[in-house]
């Protein structure tokens, strides 16, 4: 029908361009059709007065416009009006179709696998189409691409799909051929997170359009997916993680599913958590948290996995496997406490349950006097609170009790703060008589790392007026952003924990910490006695490392008051202990983009290393020693990032699957001696799993296929329509090409045109009872 | 008999005068007492324990009865010290906890004498146990000899039945956490001043002693054979030796710290 009235495809007015040919200039064109508006507007205006009463209105407008159109359009068809378009020459252009032939492809959706459709749909007179105009070039597509001479290669058994990655590598390989178009055959399930624009760049580059037909359905009818797993890579043995996973599902609506964390490191599979929910809506993303104990130090592989349920499709997307390394080096936090307090015990006493974080503490007893606790050996903190960055740095946490900014100096206060800035630490202040706006913070030298604007006036600080007077108590609840942190998580069920805050008994003391900075996360806040909200704990990042504020020094309560046994107090310190220390860094960091390598044994190692006093240390010599399953072993040298100082990467291929453990080494010589000498050693861990990708993301994608036609200038088909596509592939200006003019003058539509409107005037003068 | 009416007036009238003669110029003249008034907002308050005295019959237990021996000037006295010597913020009156409250909770630390002649109920028995074992800290003092012993233990294993008591040795943590304290002797009561004796009953050697929970915090200080109250209470005495005074302050101060510390 579009052809029948615009005489060309809708390709050439999609890809063309407008022109007028007529030898005028195009302002004389402009000049006319207003000059003959406003003759025919003056003929119109100067008769109006001898006309019928009836057009003595707005009518006679409308009868002006339409003559006017009238004289326009003659006139633009006096300018010889036509369109230019880029078209493939015949015969000498390379049309690319690509046939996905990976697993996803064998599934069977409607009468026949993806693949059998797509091959018949392909031998139903498509391909003998385009072969009519063009040469064709078959290719299967996996994790790569690869030039077939027929259709019958295909075997839909490739166990991964990356279409990004086939994309690019069919555009290096023709770089020297006349690619015309790209005809891309999938269920668009791929396995690489989607297309980088690097990809989309080198296709707009040639200006090939990518024509994607999509097969399969778009949702099954009967699954349970899961989409994602977010597990911390690196903790502390014997840490609370969280699992926070993700998952979509058609056909279970209110159903009730199992969802688990299994250990599966060893033989025998261990449960770590379990919870029962109930599924969403069809199609919605669903995000649930669940909440375990890592256990003892190692690389740990972790099954989290859902269902399955009954008469489910596919039963293989309903398991993921995520990468966890639980340390064995104890992190150590530095106390400074500038009185005798009750908070201070209690914190100490809630951290000797945890093997993993030691308190080394010193605390003002007196003026004169200052009590050290957890320490290594005598020499250590006799000198006071440490001045040089080595014996600070030294500690992976700090925190800072009821204790003045005026006891340091402004170099032990720029010392905190690179602290947390350059050797990436965690500080926590506390509330107290001394501390936060009362003990001059707001003035120091770490007023950037708070995460709070504290307030500018002292008189912050208020205890509890009378304990055994019921009417002064401040009571804790938590935030929206507190109810899934693993801080302030005392039992698993968000709304069990929101609940079991507000149950919590009543707080000592509390202090005003001021305005949360922008970025900062307020995880609980507090009710004072005059029905005030003022934040209790604020988190933030700064620089390398976090800070913190727990704007009470009488949380002890929480121990004291609660039945004997109740584990809340303890359990909420060592949870924020070990946020405090968790994530601070050593000298060495090495990291991998992904823990679980899909099919795919590329892996980009990468490094950064810092001296002794956590500078870059960019002349270091950096190696890493992997080892893999069935005696792998390598030594690879890492070479430094260019404009990254500190920073080393290498790229190294796993070829086997199974468990890979790296350790990650820098040396760097002794300008003075000339030794050589460690500045640390890190370890990590991936594993490479071949078979899995595909399981899921099963249906098929027609978002991303919609996406990459759009951005290549081609199309997204439908197999029913690819009749069509013929017709569509000619108007490129990738390959070799010729500009065509054409007519537009004689299109049907402007005689259709010319035509409505002098019936319309006509219709119009009649109705109107004027003819 | 028509004397006795005046007679009977007379002798209350002179009772009355001599009582305030003795209140105005007696042993307390001209001290200042941090007891009673209005509560002020305190991180450490000084407690002392109110409890059930065995001989108290149907469960009596005012300011009369054992618990409230030398109280208030040996707490005042202490924590005069307290206040001038550390940086430990306690500017709230005298306390006393009742055990018979839960408000016993919010008072980490307490002080408790006589306790030869405590007794508990069930309930008093188990909240003295949940406040040890959740982090309290109770200092137990003036008690003499076998039998004292003897009746402390009882009230003692109604309410921690199964930890040992331990001798500290002077190597242990609650000597070096304030003052370093490499000597200690037998503190007496204010009777040394007119007998010469350290000791009463068969008390003769100061038991330094202990209870501690399963991770090795003393949740019990023991002060047997021993006054350190008398030795808080008489340090202004010209006749009561300084070394008895110098020491007992001297351990209070490391008991105290050491409770706000482990």
């Amino acid at each position: 029908m579009f052809e029948f009235f615009f005489k060309y495809p809708r390709a050439v007015y999609e890809r063309g361009h407008f022109a007028l040919l007529g030898a005028w200039p195009h302002w004389v064109l402009a000049v006319m059709i207003v000059g003959a508006g406003a003759v025919l507007a003056w003929m119109i205006r100067s008769r109006l007065n001898e006309a019928a009463p009836v057009m003595r209105s707005w009518r006679a407008w409308v009868i002006w416009g339409m003559q006017t159109l009238l004289a326009a359009l003659v006139l633009v068809l006096l300018w010889q009006p036509a369109i230019t378009v880029a078209e493939l020459r015949r015969q000498q252009n390379i049309i690319a179709v690509l046939v996905d032939d990976s697993r996803s492809m064998a599934i069977a959706d409607e009468g026949g696998t993806r693949q059998a459709q797509a091959v018949k749909t392909l031998e139903n007179g498509v391909l003998d189409s385009i072969n009519k105009s063009f040469q064709t070039h078959l290719y299967r597509i996996d994790s790569g691409a690869a030039r077939i001479g027929s259709l019958k290669e295909l075997q839909a058994g490739a166990p991964s799909t990356r279409l990004g990655d086939s994309l690019k590598q069919l555009s290096e390989e023709t770089s020297d051929l006349p690619i015309g178009a790209i005809v891309l055959c999938t269920d668009g399930a791929d396995n690489s997170g989607g297309i980088d624009a690097e990809v989309i760049s080198a296709l707009r580059a040639r200006h090939i359009p990518v024509h994607t037909v999509g097969f399969g359905r778009e949702h099954a009818e009967h699954d349970v997916e899961l989409d994602d797993a977010v597990i911390a890579p690196r903790t502390l043995a014997d840490s609370r993680l969280a699992a926070k996973v993700t998952l979509h599902q058609y056909g279970y609506s209110g159903t009730a599913i199992n969802i688990a964390v299994r250990d599966v490191s060893s033989g025998q599979p261990k449960v770590l958590a379990t919870r029962t929910i109930n599924l969403g809506a069809n199609g919605n993303i669903q995000t649930e948290t669940l909440m375990f104990n890592i256990g003892g130090a190692g690389a740990k592989t972790l099954q989290i996995s859902a269902g399955p349920l009954a008469g489910e499709q596919n039963t293989a997307n309903n398991t993921l496997t995520r990468v966890v390394n639980a340390g064995s080096d104890a992190r150590r936090i530095l106390y400074v406490e500038g009185e005798p307090r009750w908070e201070y015990k209690f914190i100490r006493e809630a951290e000797e349950d945890d093997r993993m974080v030691q308190i080394v503490s010193m605390d003002r007893t007196s003026p004169n006097k200052i009590y050290r606790q957890g320490i290594a050996d005598p020499k250590e903190l006799a000198d006071g609170f440490p001045s040089r960055p080595e014996d600070l740095f030294a500690y992976q946490g700090l925190i800072l009790g009821s204790v003045e900014a005026a006891y340091f100096t402004p170099g032990q206060q720029q010392l905190i703060r690179d602290f947390v800035d350059r050797r990436g630490g965690g500080l926590l202040l506390l509330g107290g008589q001394y501390a936060l706006a009362d003990g001059g913070w707001n003035a120091s030298a770490i007023v950037d790392v708070l995460p709070t604007i504290l307030p500018t006036q002292p008189g912050t600080f208020h205890r509890e007026a009378d304990p055994r007077n019921g009417t002064t108590h401040a009571t804790a609840e938590l935030e929206t952003a507190g109810v899934d942190s693993t801080i302030t998580r005392l039992v698993d069920d968000p709304k069990a924990n929101s609940a079991r805050w507000k149950t919590l008994p009543y707080l000592m003391d509390y202090e005003d910490p001021g305005t949360p900075k922008p970025g900062a996360s307020v995880l609980a806040d507090m009710i004072t006695p005059e029905g005030r909200k003022l934040h209790l704990l604020i988190t933030q990042n700064f620089g390398r490392g976090r800070s913190a504020i727990m704007a009470t020094g009488g949380s002890w309560r929480w121990q004291m008051s609660s039945p004997l046994g109740d584990t809340a107090h303890h359990l909420f310190w060592q949870q924020l202990l070990r946020w405090v220390v968790s994530d601070t860094p050593g000298h060495v960091v090495a990291s991998v983009p992904a823990q679980v390598l899909l099919d795919n044994g590329a892996v980009n190692l990468a490094a950064e290393v810092r001296d002794q006093q956590y500078n870059p240390a960019p002349d270091a010599k950096v190696e890493a020693h992997i080892l893999g399953p069935s005696g792998v072993s390598a030594l690879v040298e890492m070479t430094p990032v260019p404009d990254n100082p500190g920073h080393f990467q290498a790229v190294w291929s796993a070829a086997k699957t199974g468990a890979y453990l790296t350790e990650v080494t820098a040396q760097r010589a002794d300008p003075s001696t000339g030794t050589v000498k460690e500045l640390g050693r890190d370890v990590l861990t991936f594993q490479r799993m071949d078979g899995v990708a595909e399981n899921f993301h099963t249906e098929q994608n027609r978002e991303l296929l919609e996406r990459l036609a759009t951005a290549t200038g081609g199309q997204y088909w439908k197999p029913s329509e690819l009749g069509k596509l013929v017709s569509r592939i000619p108007y490129s200006e990738a390959g070799v090409t010729m500009r065509e003019t054409r007519d537009l003058w004689n299109l049907p539509i402007v005689f259709v045109v010319l035509f409505f409107l002098r019936f319309s005037e006509w219709w119009l003068r009649r109705k109107w009872g004027i003819v | 008999m028509k004397l006795v009416r005046p007679l009977f007036i007379l002798t209350i009238l002179l009772s009355l005068a001599a009582g305030l003669f003795a209140f105005q110029f007696g042993g307390f003249r001209r001290q200042q007492y941090y007891y009673g008034g209005a509560n002020v907002p305190s991180e450490f308050y000084w407690s002392r324990l109110q409890y059930t005295s065995s001989y108290a019959n149907g469960g009596f237990r005012g300011y009369s009865q054992s618990w409230a021996r030398d109280f208030p000037k040996a707490d005042n006295d202490c924590l005069i010290v307290l206040r001038r010597l550390t940086r430990i913020n306690s500017p709230s009156p005298l306390n006393v906890v009742d055990l018979n409250s839960d408000h016993i909770f919010d008072y980490p630390w307490i002080y408790a004498v006589d306790v030869n002649t405590w007794t508990f109920t069930d309930e008093e028995a188990k909240r003295l146990h949940d406040y040890l074992y959740k982090g309290g800290f109770l200092m137990v003092d003036d008690f003499h000899g076998t039998d004292d012993w003897e009746h402390f233990m009882a009230g003692m294993r109604q309410v921690i039945p199964d930890r040992p008591v331990e001798d500290l040795q002077d190597a242990d943590e609650i000597y070096h956490v304030f003052y370093n304290i490499d000597e200690k002797f037998q503190i007496p009561s204010e009777v040394y001043v007119n007998t010469g004796r350290t000791y009463e009953k068969d008390g003769y050697v100061p038991k330094w002693r202990a209870i501690r929970n399963e991770h090795g915090r003393i949740m019990v200080a023991i002060c047997a054979n021993m006054h350190l109250g008398d030795a808080w209470e008489w340090a202004d005495s010209p006749e009561y030796p300084e070394k008895f005074s110098g020491l007992a302050f001297r351990i209070v101060l490391n008991y105290i710290t050491y409770a706000m510390t482990h």
